[in-house]
């Protein structure tokens, strides 16, 4: 053999991994490219591997340098093949191998949390960072701790506002979180600064707005100094906190037996209609409030002179209604999975 | 309840209100007494005029029809009309043709028996003002033609629907609402004097202690206690019949039904004043007495509601000298009942003890608006007014003479409470400096007297309509609050300190359980926890209905019902769970409550794709849900196939609940079953018949959860492991677990994890077999492992599990 063609071996070798790269870089889609890796390194008809063949036509002595020149180019060829099937599949590409991006995404079950524990938790986490804790007590109650050490004697006609549900004589389901106080208060020494959500019980049969059980969530702060001021300021400010910063607070005066001053607490929200405009609610009860009776403190052995308080008692599952607009108080105990799936 | 009151009454008694009916409205909501709703009585009369009939003669073609020629705001109109009388140029509410009358009726421009007819001449009954519809009504006096009826006739008025609270019994009546809105208080009442009247009644009275006389009447108080005092007027010569309108139109308004002259002149003072009264026929009262004591064993009474009545011997009554007549402060007796015939009453003007009274109108299921109003507490100090304005309005309506004097049997007089307020601690509890004077200037026109006694201390005297709920210092510190306003009190909040009551626990667990069952795919449910018999053990003495008399004694069953509701809707993926309590019995005692966890799941695993269909929930779903849950809630606690036992406090809830063999236990550390999970059986459910498999489980949470303990992390491992896998034919009725378990203990300290990859059933296996292959991976802490030990110790494990439960290994 010539040494020229030693030269042309390795020449072709160079003009074919020119034109090698130049058709990858032109290539537009995988197809493309793996037509080109079978026209240059295809192991039977590709240009390289032909040229390899006629390595066995050159002398000893210059096989090794064309045998290397052909692993050179037929490792850039592979490895520019490589990064430009990388770099189209980057580019959205498609093909059979590939991904249709535009199908639906594979997903999982989301839960949801029932909107009155919502409700519960939201109300809760403002009274924490109030520095509030939570406190509770049994379902099941005695009139005791339900009425008579709450200042309600049981032939007052305040016993009456809430038709109670009785296991026993003297033995109730409690009508209010409100027995939580007197729980509490015989457990724990002064100062108390605690909320106690939980279920309470009415003789009430289902409706629109009633439920015969119900989610309740109680409040009671006693310390010494605790004033009628720093009552209202503390429930205005959860109020605007959690109906938001533009909602207005009203106390009014009403009645509960273990309470006094009471009030009734409403608020009126700012709510931004489907129009973008802001619109004003009515004035909507939210709670109902007081300082502590304290007759309420003489009865868990308190000293009434020295410590003062106050309360309150509000239900989560109006506060859910109202704020999510649901027209019917027993949407929320059918638990239709559509329903709940709403409150993502 | 709500009082009714018509607002127009409420400015008739009070004159310089100077409010319009929303103004009132508001002050009343910051005074404590909220208007839950009001009607605008006049509403549905606005297309009503005043009409004037100018002609009326017979209608050509018709008897019993007359023809008139009406003037209304249109002018002169012909007009058909059925009324026997008309007359001619007096004044009729007329509705014009296009007005629409209370009832919904459009009056339109009609041809009847072939005379036109534009517009109609009213009854009261066609205006809803009451039940006279024979004839048009005749208004009396002079009137603007084509003027508005309503306001033309004083019935422009707005009927309130008023939220009084129950420590506010003086609320119940007009004076009472129009004393909290006069801006001087009980100082601008003035009651007006009654159309038609003689002006202001004088009489005396004929006064006695426990017993009193007068006009051959007697009355007797056996019981002062129950009955501290009881006035009689003795009215003789009266005309039963029908109140005058406006005496009918006022109660209407106020929501009241008028009966006759005398029955509505009680109730009117009733309404008014807040006294209730009450009328017997004199004629019908043995030996013209009244004793009022308790009721004798054995006695009965019939009410004039035609109800016979249980009376018991602890029941205040008012008797004759033989009998009972009236149940004291609820009801009166048919018997004794003023009728068409009477002419000689009784009027009983009376004050009875609340809790008689409450306890009396309970036992026997009832009440009345006396007895409403002598519960919450009636005004002793307005009795007198009461009694003279009742029989000036009797004697007006009905006529008649009041017969000698009134008899006054007074054992008890009241005096007005004196109560002591200190200004320093009304400030001190306020949070806002009062002083002396300025809680004299709040409290004197609600009635008080204030006196200063002594430095910081004044002695309050309570007005008789206060009497009941303002005993104390801290009432009287309510009536400063309220009358300075809770709107002008600043909103400053104060430092506080922490308070001494930990977190609790459970409630923290709670927090925990449904944040990782939410993000598990479940969603949170609520189940009122009273439920059906069979769902139950602890029974309510008073449930509204079958359905709600227990207690739930588990949880679970609550969601399968949701489960059944969601699949009659359609739904078929239903994945719920719920915190709650559950009610065990426990001996005499209350019940005992436990929080439980309960979760059901149904339908597909995944959402459905495109990629591959989803499977369904099984057991095996309820085991890793269990698992999940123990591990928050009692971390020494195994979730293991569930035995036949039935032990312990939870034991047989797996056995009641789910499909044989497809069952869960959950066993604490103490080997108490504290959860059960399993494939629901299907009988207990009602579902379409493409439901698939529901399973579940209920765990019971500890009363006080242990504080979870911190994690101590440890070092990631330096050497690598070696993994090596196993396979073992497992026989029918050999556990996988038992092979697994056996297969780990084997392997001894070098094993890192041990877990079944894969379980295979073909037909290239033995007849009854299964294919269960483990992964079993090891690791040594410091060194690398060698193939040898390795291998060692696995053909160790398939000897051990040969051993000990005759599996073999699979070749």
């Amino acid at each position: 053999m010539l040494p020229a063609a030693r030269g042309f071996v390795i020449e072709d070798l160079r003009r074919l991994e020119a034109d090698a790269l130049a058709e990858v870089r032109a290539a537009r889609d995988p197809r493309e490219l793996e037509e080109i890796r079978v026209r240059y390194l295809g192991r039977r008809d590709g240009l390289v591997s032909r040229c390899l063949r006629r390595l066995g036509g050159l002398s000893p002595e210059e096989r090794p340098a064309a045998g290397a020149e052909a692993n050179r180019v037929k490792g850039a060829l592979d490895r520019a093949l490589e990064e430009r099937r990388a770099a189209l599949s980057r580019d959205g590409a498609s093909s059979e191998d590939e991904p249709d991006l535009t199908l639906p995404a594979r997903t999982a079950w989301q839960g949801t949390i029932h909107p009155v524990t919502r409700a519960v938790d939201d109300i809760w986490s403002i009274f924490r960072s109030l520095g509030f804790t939570r406190a509770r007590g049994p379902e099941v109650d005695t009139e005791w701790y339900n009425f008579v050490a709450l200042n309600t004697p049981l032939d007052h006609p305040a016993a009456d506002e809430q038709d109670t549900l009785y296991l026993a004589p003297g033995l109730l389901l409690r009508s209010h979180t409100s027995p939580v106080q007197i729980r509490t208060m015989e457990q724990y020494p002064p100062p108390i600064r605690i909320v106690a959500p939980g279920m309470v019980y009415r003789r009430d049969t289902y409706d629109a707005t009633h439920t015969p059980a119900f989610a309740q969530i109680e409040g009671l702060v006693v310390d010494e100094g605790v004033t009628f001021v720093d009552f209202k300021a503390t429930l205005a400010e959860f109020a605007r906190r959690f109906w938001g910063p533009g909602t207005r607070v009203r106390f009014r005066p009403s009645f509960f037996p273990f309470t006094e001053p009471s009030a009734e607490v409403d608020v009126k929200r700012i709510i931004v209609r489907e129009d973008g405009r802001e619109e004003e609610t009515d004035w909507i009860e939210i709670m109902g409030a007081g300082m502590v009776d304290p007759a309420v403190l003489d009865n868990v052995g308190y000293d009434s002179e020295q410590y003062t308080g106050w309360a309150f008692g509000m239900g989560p599952a109006r506060v859910a209604l109202l704020r999510h607009g649901v027209r019917d108080l027993r949407l929320f105990y059918e638990n239709d999975m559509r329903f709940l799936g709403q409150f993502r | 309840m709500p009082v009714k009151v018509s607002y127009r009454w409420i400015r008739d008694v009070a004159p310089g209100i100077g409010l319009d009916a929303a103004e009132a409205m508001e002050r009343l909501a910051l005074r404590g007494a909220p208007v839950e709703e009001w009607v605008d009585l006049a509403e549905g009369l606005k297309d009503v005029v005043i009409g004037r009939v100018l002609e009326a003669g017979p209608h050509p073609n018709a008897d019993r029809l007359t023809l008139c020629r009406v003037a209304g705001p249109d002018g002169e109109v012909p007009v058909v009309c059925g009324a026997p009388v008309v007359r001619v140029g007096a004044y009729y509410p007329f509705a014009p043709v296009g007005a629409v009358l209370p009832g919904g009726f459009r009056i339109g421009k009609r041809k009847i028996r072939g005379s036109y007819s534009e517009g109609m001449l009213c009854s009261e009954r066609e205006l809803e003002l009451g039940e006279d519809h024979a004839g048009i009504m005749l208004l009396e006096g002079q009137y603007e033609v084509g003027a508005p009826f309503a306001a033309s006739v004083g019935l422009d008025d707005v009927r309130m629907d008023v939220e009084v609270t129950p420590n506010r019994g003086d609320l119940l009546s007009h004076v009472g609402v129009a004393r909290e809105l006069h801006p001087e208080g009980q100082a601008g009442i003035a009651l007006p004097l009654f159309p038609g009247g003689r002006g202001e009644l004088a009489a005396s009275f004929a006064r006695g202690a426990g017993e009193a006389s007068s006009a051959g009447c007697r009355i007797h108080i056996e019981d002062p206690d129950l009955c501290s005092r009881y006035l009689g007027a003795v009215i003789r010569g009266v005309t039963i019949g029908p109140s005058p309108r406006w005496l009918a139109d006022r109660l209407r308004a106020a929501g009241a039904r008028p009966i006759n002259n005398v029955v509505d002149a009680t109730n009117y003072v009733m309404l008014e004043l807040g006294q209730p009264l009450h009328a017997f026929d004199l004629e019908k009262l043995t030996d013209a007495t009244i004793v009022v004591g308790r009721a004798r064993p054995g006695e009965s009474l019939v009410t004039l509601d035609d109800e016979p009545r249980a009376i018991t011997p602890d029941m205040l009554m008012i008797r004759d000298a033989v009998q009972p007549v009236a149940i004291a402060g609820v009801m009166g007796g048919r018997d004794s009942e003023v009728s068409g015939q009477s002419t000689d009453i009784l009027l009983e003007c009376a004050l009875f003890e609340p809790r008689q009274v409450r306890a009396t109108r309970r036992a026997l299921a009832m009440s009345t608006d006396a007895s409403y109003r002598f519960e919450r507490g009636v005004d002793p100090a307005a009795m007198e007014a009461a009694v003279l304005r009742a029989v000036s309005l009797i004697l007006t309506t009905a006529g008649g003479t009041l017969d000698g004097e009134i008899i006054d049997a007074h054992p008890r007089p009241w005096a007005p409470p004196v109560v002591r307020l200190r200004p320093p601690r009304a400030s001190h509890v306020l949070g806002v400096d009062f002083t002396p004077d300025a809680i004299s200037k709040l409290l004197v026109p609600l009635g008080y007297a204030v006196e200063a006694a002594g430095a910081d201390r004044l002695d309050v005297t309570v007005p008789g309509h206060r009497t009941y709920d303002t005993l104390r210092e801290v009432d009287l510190i309510e009536e400063v609050a309220r009358t300075h306003g809770y709107d002008a009190f600043p909103e400053v909040m104060s430092a506080a300190r922490a308070g001494t009551v930990p977190d609790h626990p459970l409630f923290q667990l709670e927090d925990r359980l449904r944040g990782l069952l939410a993000a598990n795919g479940i969603s949170e449910a609520q189940t009122p926890a009273l439920g059906p018999k069979e769902h139950g053990d602890v029974a309510l003495l008073n449930p509204m209905s079958r359905d709600e008399g227990h207690l739930r004694r588990d949880r679970l069953p609550g969601l399968l019902t949701h489960v059944e509701r969601n699949m009659s809707r359609g739904v078929r993926d239903v994945r719920l769970f719920e915190i709650g309590t559950a009610f065990a019995l426990s001996g005499d005692g209350p019940p005992f409550e436990s929080s439980r966890v309960a979760v059901v799941l149904t339908g597909g695993r995944t959402p459905p794709h495109w990629s591959s269909p989803a499977e369904p929930f099984d057991v095996h779903d309820v085991a890793g849900v269990l698992g999940l849950i123990a591990r928050e809630a009692c971390p020494d606690a195994a979730v293991v196939p569930a035995g036949g036992r039935a032990d312990g406090p939870a034991g047989g809830r797996a056995q009641q609940l789910f499909v044989p063999g497809r069952c869960y236990e959950l066993v604490s550390g103490a080997g108490e079953v504290v959860g059960w999970g399993g494939q629901v059986r299907p009988e207990l459910l009602d579902l379409p018949r493409w439901a698939g498999a529901v399973v579940g489980g209920e765990v019971v949470l500890p009363a006080v959860p242990a504080p979870q303990p911190d994690v101590t992390a440890r070092d990631l491992p330096d050497q690598p492991a070696v993994q090596r896998d196993m396979a073992f034919l497992v026989p029918a009725g050999t556990a996988a677990g038992e092979v697994l378990d056996t297969a780990r203990r084997a392997a001894g300290r070098l094993l890192e994890t041990g877990d079944v990859f894969d379980v295979y059933e073909g037909e290239d296996l033995p007849a009854g077999t299964r294919s269960v292959a483990l992964r079993l991976r090891f690791r040594a802490r410091g060194r690398t492992l060698t193939d040898r030990e390795v291998d060692k110790t696995c053909r160790r494990v398939v000897r051990t599990v040969k051993e000990k439960t005759g599996v073999e290994p699979r070749r």
